[in-house]
């Protein structure tokens, strides 16, 4: 509750409230020391009233009882595990997270290298055969090149700005083979294969950006 | 008090003096059990029963006019207050006042719950009722909270009668009276503060 109590003191004094209101204006007097003293007030006049209200001397029967155990509310401070689990949760998020995000980049560097040095490899061994994709529209130039037998293909995009999947398509399927992940301007994927594949896709999200066929 | 002093030729401007307030040991036991009530201090219950009952319980018997009503009404509307932590502190002011109107909203509901109502400004035109312990000395005050009512406008005087005698919400006193809201509310509070004043309000 933002607002002060204001009038509602007064009539929270003289008992003009219902339940509901009354635990409102009590819970915000127990944060507000302005509406508390304005409470206060009001309450101070309202005695005022019951003093001069004709007064009773206690009977013999009425004696204080047992002072109620008060309810013990819990520390407004956080609960005692709280900084132990800050601390796990600090040495996560500075300490293990960045470890883990640097093993996956270099991990991820690993494995295009060893991609790289292995398409190398086949390319420097021997005869290969050449393809362009055709329609690409965004400017880059990509081709694949693969062996006579099949057995690998390596899928170059020059000019590339994004990630590109590399589809196999046949007997009008799709079925997706990998991602040319760009490093630089350059995005390649080397695809170990046993068998010839005739006709490959560039795809973009839901989308065929470019195709190439291949010839043995 | 407000006394004036010429501020320049022919202007006069009020100044204002603050007074010591005299502090009674009375009032200085008051702040002491204020303080301690405050803080649920070993003993401030009992203290404040031991100081604060008979007010306590005639302001009970007041509204609810039955002993043993009057009894219950005290006890469970202290233990309410003891049991919850953040019901009172030193910023709400006099303990007395916050008790009393604790044990006065306690008795009226209880007469709300059971769909009575009592009409104490009949009680109060009324000789007393009959009561065993009367301390006939208090009659005088009655007398004095009479005087003070009637010295209100009659626009003030009708809702606090309706709210303080009545037992009535803000809402039916309004519907009653046939005005706003918001203009018997602040009449009320109004109101309320000058009978206070009248009666010379003790924190």
């Amino acid at each position: 509750m933002s607002d002060h109590i204001g009038d509602d003191a007064a009539l929270f004094a003289l008992g003009m409230l219902d339940e509901v209101s009354r635990r409102r204006i009590e819970a915000h007097v127990a944060t507000c020391d302005a509406c508390a003293a304005e409470l206060g007030e009001a309450e101070s006049e309202v005695a005022t009233l019951a003093a001069a209200e004709p007064q009773y001397r206690l009977p013999a029967t009425f004696a204080a009882p047992a002072a109620p155990q008060p309810v013990r509310t819990k520390p407004r401070g956080r609960p005692p595990w709280f900084a132990s689990a800050v601390a796990v949760a600090a040495v996560l998020i500075f300490g293990f997270a960045p470890s883990l995000y640097m093993w996956q980049q270099n991990r991820a560097m690993h494995d295009s290298m060893v991609a790289e040095n292995a398409a190398m490899k086949q390319l420097a061994a021997g005869p290969f055969r050449t393809a362009s994709f055709a329609a690409m529209t965004d400017g880059s130039d990509a081709r694949v090149m693969y062996s006579p037998d099949g057995s690998w293909y390596v899928v170059l995009v020059r000019g590339a700005t994004r990630a590109l999947q590399v589809a196999w398509m046949h007997d009008g399927e799709r079925t997706m083979l990998g991602t040319a992940q760009p490093h630089g301007d350059v995005a390649m994927l080397y695809l170990p294969r046993s068998h010839r594949m005739d006709q490959l896709a560039l795809v973009d999200g839901p989308n065929v950006v470019a195709e190439a066929q291949l010839a043995y | 008090m407000i006394a004036y002093a010429a501020a320049s030729p022919g202007f006069a401007r009020p100044v204002r003096r603050t007074l010591e307030p005299v502090r009674s040991p009375d009032t200085e036991d008051d702040d002491r059990l204020a303080t301690a009530f405050a803080a649920r201090e070993r003993g401030a219950f009992d203290e404040a029963y031991k100081r604060y009952g008979a007010l306590l319980y005639s302001t009970a018997y007041n509204v609810l006019g039955n002993a043993d009503d009057a009894q219950d009404c005290v006890h469970d509307a202290l233990a309410r207050v003891w049991r919850s932590p953040n019901a009172y502190s030193r910023a709400r002011g006099a303990v007395r006042s916050f008790l009393v109107v604790c044990v006065r909203n306690e008795a009226i509901s209880r007469l709300r719950s059971q769909g009575r109502r009592t009409r104490l400004a009949d009680r109060l035109a009324a000789e007393p009722q009959e009561h065993d312990e009367l301390d006939v000395v208090d009659v005088v005050e009655r007398d004095r909270l009479r005087a003070a009512m009637s010295g209100l406008p009659p626009e003030q005087r009708a809702p606090i009668e309706l709210a303080y005698y009545g037992g009535k919400t803000h809402v039916e006193v309004a519907a009653e009276l046939g005005e706003p809201l918001g203009t018997v509310k602040s009449r009320i509070a109004l109101g309320l503060r000058k009978l206070a004043a009248a009666l010379g309000a003790r924190r």
